[in-house]
């Protein structure tokens, strides 16, 4: 391109409007980590549904396998951050979005954790005990202190940085994906917490799932050397 | 009455420079040179000279022990930019 030459005022326009364009379209996801996220949030979703439908247990809490999903995380947003040549306006917004979302699906797992063992002790200061009583004449049962559906709230929470990465990216498989997930979130309220289950790992290939494999075609596309 | 074009930015390679830095936060020099299709050498003259002003903050440093240049518009860069397309349209009454 040429420094000095003389060019008109509407070919200046033209020149501008071609460079936004240029700027604009050089985004472009991996969607490495849409996949990995899609992929073990699914499968610990459906593996808690199964384990609740057909009684049995696995050497390890699957849920660890998203707990170790962080690694690989870390590593691909460093490699990524090594690949990005523009650093876009909204690439702040969207990455405080998902930490924010991290941290509160971290939060509330603690919840879930912590809350029920406390709520025991704290009955058992108290001196009385929370029992399920049968109106067909069973025997009382002692229950223990738990959170009621509580992965309604996940599910709940799935949408949000779905839905605001969509919008700010104006990616409709992400808005589309959050969507069905606050239909899902919905359902969930009427439902057994064993089909949250189910309904979660629905959750997380619609909004993280699917959008990855669409992101990764783009991506592979753009990049290609042929295209 | 025309408002005057301003000269820094009338120029091809500087206003191509500018548009691109205008739609985003920072770019690498790389990324510039990849968009414009210019010269490294050429880019360089341009790029120092929208720093020079005022336009465009430079920022040079190291990463992965190779050396790397982020350019990104300065507020009174994003000013003459826009009184430039003002002025454009001014021009071409749009």
């Amino acid at each position: 391109m040429a420094n000095e030459t003389k060019f008109s005022e509407q070919e200046s326009l033209q020149l501008i409007a071609e460079m936004i364009k240029k700027a604009k379209g050089s985004y472009h996801d991996t969607g490495i980590g849409s996949l990995l996220w899609g992929t073990v949030v699914s499968v610990a979703s459906l593996m808690s549904y199964l384990q609740r439908e057909y009684d049995f247990t696995l050497a390890i809490d699957i849920w660890w396998l998203v707990f170790a999903a962080i690694v690989p995380q870390v590593y691909i947003a460093i490699k990524e951050k090594n690949n990005v040549k523009a650093k876009q306006y909204d690439d702040d917004l969207v990455n405080a979005v998902w930490l924010v979302f991290g941290i509160s699906i971290f939060g509330l797992s603690c919840y879930q954790n912590i809350v029920p063992v406390q709520t025991e002790r704290l009955i058992a200061e108290e001196g009385w005990t929370m029992m399920k009583h049968f109106s067909d004449g069973r025997p009382d049962e002692v229950i223990r202190p738990f959170t009621p559906s509580l992965y309604s709230v996940y599910i709940l929470i799935y949408a949000f940085p779905t839905m605001v990465t969509g919008m700010v990216k104006k990616f409709n498989p992400m808005k589309i994906g959050a969507i069905i997930t606050y239909g899902l979130f919905i359902f969930s309220l009427f439902t057994e917490s064993k089909y949250d289950m189910l309904l979660g790992s629905a959750s997380a290939l619609v909004c993280w799932f699917i959008p990855g494999i669409i992101l990764r075609k783009k991506y592979l596309a753009q990049t290609s050397p042929n295209v | 009455m025309f408002k005057e074009l301003d000269p820094i930015l009338h120029s091809q390679l500087r206003l191509a420079i500018m548009s691109l830095l205008i739609s985003v936060k920072e770019a690498e020099f790389t990324f510039i040179r990849e968009k414009t299709n210019a010269t490294a050498g050429n880019l360089s003259v341009q790029v120092q000279k929208l720093k020079d002003a005022g336009y465009i903050e430079v920022i040079k440093q190291f990463k992965d022990n190779y050396p790397q240049t982020t350019c990104k518009v300065t507020p009174a860069g994003l000013k003459a930019f826009e009184d430039y397309v003002k002025a454009l349209q001014q021009y071409l009454k749009v």
